[in-house]
Parts: structure tokens; C-alpha cells; sequence
């Protein structure tokens, strides 16, 4: 064989090689969320795993782009120190191609101010204060409701219901106040008297306080937490145990904490009659990618999904859609294709306008479903509660126990 | 009326536990002189040790109670001569560092593991006893009633214990000064063990007692941890009975705090603020706090 022809393979099977390694190296995606305390541990936790699913079915099918997908988990605590570092580790160490997740949105403003600065797409799981997307950032994208999308037909909601006096508990961050705020406007509007607590997530007795909401002025007949996480469980055992709520005279609304199984385990009967928002389509409107994620998730780790688990795995699914949709995993595509998506997840079609008015709406996804539920039995999943708002969704129009 | 004594009530109720918790700090500070703070995770291991013993053994909840307060004794014992005992034997130059090193570490260690073996999600051993006490105005869980009170039997046996026996007199004696102890045939590094373990099983007492009335999760030390070292200091630094004392006042001091403060919104998340005004207070008036002494350090 002549030199030539021998340098010519060689320099072809090098090529070869370099092409085949390429296409194996993974396109490495950062996650954020609270795993350890002082953070919301088990909403992070069901994240994770709803997260690790879908990367397992991405990879199973092939990869994104013919490459295969690594997604770097960071437990930021719940603290936003620890979001901000954990996104420049994501960035600078591990240089992923976007980052996504979090349940916290005192942290998620902390990431995306380091994502912003970066250039770096951000994509936000379940992130509820205003601020976030109302900074109108071009990296920032969010799955999960602004307080103005869901606090505001709430808040609503009760008044249509007729409540007069509402007590608001509302956790000292960014979207407890904020949504706390949401509700408050609205109560004014409708003339509906309100009262607000603010409470400390670190707080384990919250008696004094509920001693105070049902001794000082007039009784709230509906008690609205705008607490994440399992903080609630407290706040409904203490005042089921007083005889405060809920009952036939107070309700007690919270948020998605409460669709978690332990909710009877810790709360007990007191659980029954809650009404919970639940961030989520109900399971009579389940696609089937609903339907096979929660057969999946059930099946690997031995409980249901909630609502947060559906966001954090349609969050991958977004990001996802936006790398094929951009045909490229570098940082400025998948901003790019996030703004173009229109990704059919397991909750909705995601879809992320450059609208500025409100400023809140500014790549928000603004179909977020959600319902609000109240259990009626004991041990019952929120899956098989009834369902009382919206209309379309409802499944009764009347709340236990019955005044 | 009603209102400030429910609240008083509850807060007497709550500073019960606190109590409890903090006698256990106040011992091993007194004896060991080592302020534990790993102390909060013994709580919790406490609450979980009763939550498993309930439902892996089918005993009565205050039975898991005295199960964990037994086996949070052990576990304290063991912590003791493997972790800190190196400070009497010369191997540690600088004890108090070392003291603080560990036991912080421990800490850390201990609520990043439970978060591992016991899971991410709340759990609750069942109720003492289901139901509400209801007199006239006065309105207690049974849970509640019936936590504070084993922590007042607790406390008196604690108190009966180093007052009126042998063992109890000799921790007192080490606590005083260890050489003139060892002089008289007490070992200070027995008396160091059993020092370290009653307090570990006096936090695990009142983590168990709690769990029925809030619930379990890792990091549900943290704040009574806190609280603890609030009271031994409002108490008088070694003062079991001032850590009582110090326990029941600063409950009943928060709750009546959180009814009374002008601003109805904030006033339960300033319940930690409360507390360390009353302990700005004491301290301003008796820099030793309300049963406080003279200490020696480490010998």
C-alpha cells in the first residue's frame, strides 16, 4: 500500500473517532431544588425523582441529538446563597447547557440573577413569586403559576363562595408574602374583611397565633395558608385540636403540600375537609403521557405523584423540546427554542410569550392548570377527592361540612 | 381573660418540653463542661427512636417514649467515648475547640443521616391519647396535657436523682471540680459518661414527647436546639434547675408574645425575637443568668 493511501485512512479513522466521541459525549444539564434542610426536603425530593424518570426515558430513547443526557443534581437547601452558588457551579464547573428546578422562590431569584448575568437559560419548576418573570429577564422561563395566576382566581373564588372574614397564614419569603399580597388586593376588592399572619417555616407551635386569630375579632369562617411545604401540617393539626378548623364554621385552604400521603399520617382526621389548590390536571383530564408518568412514578418509588412531581418532570420535558426544537445544545439555541416551544407535557401545552403587560407574564406559562379539592374521607387520595373549582372541572358545588 | 390563660397555659405546656431539653444540656455543660451542640439531634433521634419502637414493636406510645429515652441514653454513652473522650486522656490540645468541633459536626452529621435512613417525609407516631381537653374555657390536646406532665415527672425524678442519690451526688461533686472528686474515689470519666448519657436520653425524652404533637422530619432539632441553649444561659450556665425555671418561663413568655405583640402579622414570626429579649433582659439584671455560678473550666 502506498504512504498516501495508509495516511488517508489514518486520518479518516481519526476523523471517525473524533465524530463517534462527539456524539457520545452527553449534553450535561444542571438541577436545582432543596434536598436537605432548612429547605422543603420532600418537595425536592419528589422533584428529583420525577426528574431522574424523565432522564432515564430520554436516554432509553436514544439521547437528545443522538447524545446522551446528564443531568448535575445541587441541593440548594432552600437557602439563596447556596442557589446562587450552586448555579455558578453549574455553570462554570460542570458548564451545563441550561439549568432548571426549584422550589423556592427566594432561591430561584437568586439563580436567576446569576443565570441572567451568565447567559445561561433558567427554566423555574415551582417557583411562585411574581418577581421572578417579572424581571423580565431573557434566560428566565417558569413553568410553574405566578402568584397573579392562581392566588388571584382563589382569592376570588372565596369571595363567589361567600366567605366574609378571611384569615390569611402566609410564610415570611418572596411567595409567601407575595402571594399573601395577591389575595389581600383581592379580598379589598371584593370587600371581604381579611387578616394576615405571617409565620416563620421554622416555627413548630403555631397555637399562640391561631389562639389569637380565633379570639381577636370576628372568627374567620375560611382559614388560606400560603405556606409551601409540610409546615401546613402543623398549622392543621393545631387548629383542628383547638376545634378552630376545619369545620362546618372555618375552612382551611392550603396549597400543594398537602396532596403528600403524609398528610394523614401526621394531621390524622383533621386532614378531612381540607381544600388544597392542587397545580395540576385532574386525573379525569390526564393525557396519556399523565397517565403513563404516573403509572411510572408510582411504580419505581412506591407513591403517587403530585402536582409538583408533574411540573418538575414536564421542566426536563421543556427543556428537552427546546434543545431538539433549536437543534443544538448551546446556551443561546435553547433560549431561543424555549421562546419558540409548544410542548405538550403531562400537565399542559407549554408555551413561553414575550408578553410585558403584566410584567409577571413575561415567559410564564400562562395555561397553568389547577383545581381545588377537598378531601372528604380519610386516607382518601387527592386523586379521588372531590374536585370544587373551577366550574368546568367541578365535581360538587357544595363544601363539608355544610354550614 | 380566657385568652391570656390559654395562653399561658400553652406556653407552660410547651416550656415544659423546653425544659426537659434543656436539663439534659445543663447537665452535660455542668459535668462535662461542654456545651452540646448536637444536643437538637438527639432530640430528633429521640422522636424517631419512639416513632419505630411504637410501630415496630407494637408498645404503647409512652412506652416508645421510655424506649427512647433508653436508647438515646445508650446512644449518648457511645457518643461519648468515642468522640469526646479523647479530650481526658491529653490526646486534644485544645479542648474547647475540639468540643465545639465535634459537637457541632455531630450535629450535621446526625440530621444529614436521618434525612438518608428515616426519608424526606414527615412522620407522626400516634397520639398519647386522641381528643381535647375541655374545661370551662380551657382548652389542651390530651397530647399536649399528657407530654407535660411526664416532662414534670421527668424533672422531679431528675431533680430526686441528683439530690437524694449517691450517683447524683457524685455528678454534682464532679461538676464542682473534678480533682477534689477524684480524691474521694469518684471517677470523673465514669462520672462523664453517665453525665453525657442522661442528657442525651433527657433530649430523646422530650423528642419523643413532642413527636405526637408536632411530627418528625431531620431537622426538627434545630430550632429546640436553639431554644435549649437560650435557656441554660437564661437559666444560669451548669443550673439544672435553673434550666427549668428557664424552660418554662421562656415558653410562657413567647406565647403571651405572640397574643399581646400591637402587630397581630408579624407577632408569631418575632416568637425567637421574644426569647432573646427576655434573655437580654435577665442577663442585664443577673449577668449569670437567674441560678447562675462561678465555673471552672475543663481540668
Amino acid at each position: 500500500m502506498k504512504p498516501i493511501a495508509i495516511a488517508v485512512m489514518i486520518a479518516a479513522a481519526t476523523c471517525l473517532l473524533t465524530v463517534n466521541a462527539l456524539a457520545a459525549e452527553p449534553i450535561v444539564l444542571g438541577w436545582v431544588g432543596p434536598l436537605s434542610p432548612p429547605g422543603n426536603f420532600s418537595g425536592g425530593q419528589e422533584m428529583q425523582w420525577a426528574v431522574q424518570l424523565g432522564v432515564d426515558e430520554i436516554n432509553k430513547a436514544g439521547g437528545l441529538l443522538g447524545r446522551p443526557l446528564k443531568v448535575v443534581y445541587e441541593d440548594t437547601k432552600g437557602q439563596p446563597a447556596e442557589g446562587s452558588a450552586a448555579a455558578v457551579r453549574l455553570i462554570t464547573r460542570d458548564k451545563v447547557a441550561a439549568i432548571f428546578g426549584e422550589f423556592h422562590s427566594s432561591v430561584a431569584l437568586a439563580e436567576a440573577d446569576v443565570a441572567h448575568k451568565q447567559g445561561v437559560p433558567w427554566v423555574g419548576t415551582d417557583v411562585w413569586a411574581d418577581k421572578l418573570t417579572a424581571l423580565q429577564y431573557p434566560e428566565v422561563f417558569r413553568l410553574a403559576p405566578a402568584n397573579s395566576l392562581v392566588y388571584v382566581k382563589v382569592a376570588a373564588w372565596m369571595a363567589e363562595q361567600g366567605f366574609k372574614h378571611v384569615a390569611i397564614i402566609a410564610e415570611n419569603t418572596d411567595f409567601g408574602q407575595d402571594g399573601a399580597r395577591v389575595v389581600s388586593n383581592i379580598l379589598k376588592e371584593k370587600h371581604v374583611d381579611q387578616k394576615l399572619v405571617t409565620i416563620d417555616l421554622n416555627q413548630q407551635d403555631f397555637t399562640p397565633a391561631l389562639l389569637r386569630l380565633m379570639s381577636e375579632g370576628a372568627k374567620p369562617d375560611i382559614i388560606q395558608m400560603v405556606v409551601a411545604g409540610q409546615a401546613q401540617y402543623q398549622i392543621v393539626k393545631q387548629a383542628c385540636q383547638l376545634g378552630f378548623a376545619p369545620n362546618a364554621k372555618t375552612k382551611m385552604l392550603g396549597s400543594t403540600g398537602l396532596l403528600q400521603k403524609e398528610v394523614w399520617e401526621v394531621d390524622g382526621d383533621c386532614a378531612k375537609h381540607l381544600l388544597v389548590v392542587n397545580i395540576a390536571t385532574p386525573k379525569s383530564q390526564w393525557n396519556n403521557k399523565a397517565k403513563a408518568f404516573a403509572a411510572a412514578f408510582q411504580k419505581k418509588y412506591n407513591r403517587a405523584p403530585t402536582g409538583v412531581a408533574m411540573e418538575a418532570y414536564d421542566t426536563l420535558g421543556v427543556v428537552a423540546a427546546a434543545i431538539r426544537k433549536a437543534g443544538s445544545a448551546e446556551r443561546k439555541d435553547i433560549i431561543k427554542g424555549l421562546s419558540q416551544i409548544s410542548y405538550v407535557g403531562v400537565n399542559g401545552t407549554y408555551s413561553f410569550p414575550a408578553t410585558t403587560d403584566p410584567a409577571w407574564a413575561y415567559h410564564q406559562f400562562i395555561d397553568v392548570p389547577f383545581h381545588i379539592i377537598q378531601y372528604t374521607a380519610s386516607n382518601q387520595a387527592p386523586s379521588d377527592a372531590p374536585i370544587v373549582y373551577p366550574k368546568k372541572w367541578a365535581t360538587t358545588d357544595k363544601l363539608l361540612p355544610a354550614n | 381573660m380566657t385568652y391570656f390563660m390559654l395562653l399561658t397555659v400553652n406556653g407552660l405546656v410547651i416550656g415544659l418540653i423546653y425544659a426537659l431539653m434543656a436539663a439534659g444540656l445543663t447537665l452535660v455543660f455542668s459535668v462535662l463542661k461542654v456545651v452540646n451542640f448536637g444536643h437538637g439531634s438527639f432530640y430528633m433521634l429521640g422522636g424517631y427512636a419512639a416513632y419505630y419502637a411504637i410501630g415496630l414493636l407494637g408498645v404503647p406510645p409512652l412506652v416508645g417514649v421510655f424506649i427512647a429515652m433508653v436508647a438515646l441514653f445508650l446512644f449518648g454513652v457511645a457518643i461519648e467515648w468515642l468522640a469526646l473522650q479523647p479530650m481526658y486522656t491529653g490526646k486534644v490540645e485544645r479542648k474547647d475547640e475540639y468540643a465545639i468541633i465535634v459537637t457541632f459536626g455531630l450535629t450535621i452529621l446526625l440530621t444529614n443521616l436521618a434525612l438518608v435512613v428515616f426519608g424526606p417525609f414527615s412522620k407522626s407516631p400516634p397520639a398519647f391519647l386522641q381528643g381535647t381537653f375541655i374545661a370551662g374555657p380551657l382548652i389542651l390536646p390530651y397530647d399536649r396535657l399528657i407530654a407535660a406532665a411526664v416532662a414534670v415527672v421527668l424533672l422531679v425524678a431528675l431533680a430526686w436523682f441528683l439530690a437524694r442519690t449517691s450517683l447524683g451526688q457524685a455528678l454534682d461533686a464532679v461538676s464542682q471540680s473534678r480533682e477534689s472528686a477524684a480524691v474521694i474515689g469518684i471517677n470523673p470519666k465514669r462520672m462523664y459518661t453517665v453525665a453525657f448519657g442522661l442528657g442525651s436520653a433527657l433530649a430523646g425524652g422530650a423528642g419523643a414527647l413532642i413527636a405526637p404533637i408536632f411530627a418528625l422530619s431531620p431537622n426538627m432539632g434545630e430550632l429546640p436546639g436553639v431554644q435549649a441553649f437560650i435557656i441554660i444561659v437564661l437559666g444560669g450556665m451548669g443550673s439544672v434547675s435553673g434550666s427549668i425555671i428557664g424552660g418554662i418561663l421562656l415558653g410562657v413568655v413567647q406565647g403571651l408574645g405572640v397574643g399581646f405583640l400591637p402587630d397581630p402579622n408579624r407577632a408569631l414570626a418575632y416568637t425567637q425575637a421574644f426569647g432573646a429579649l427576655l434573655l437580654i433582659f435577665v442577663l442585664l439584671v443577673r449577668p449569670t443568668g437567674l441560678f447562675g455560678r462561678a465555673h471552672t473550666r475543663l481540668e
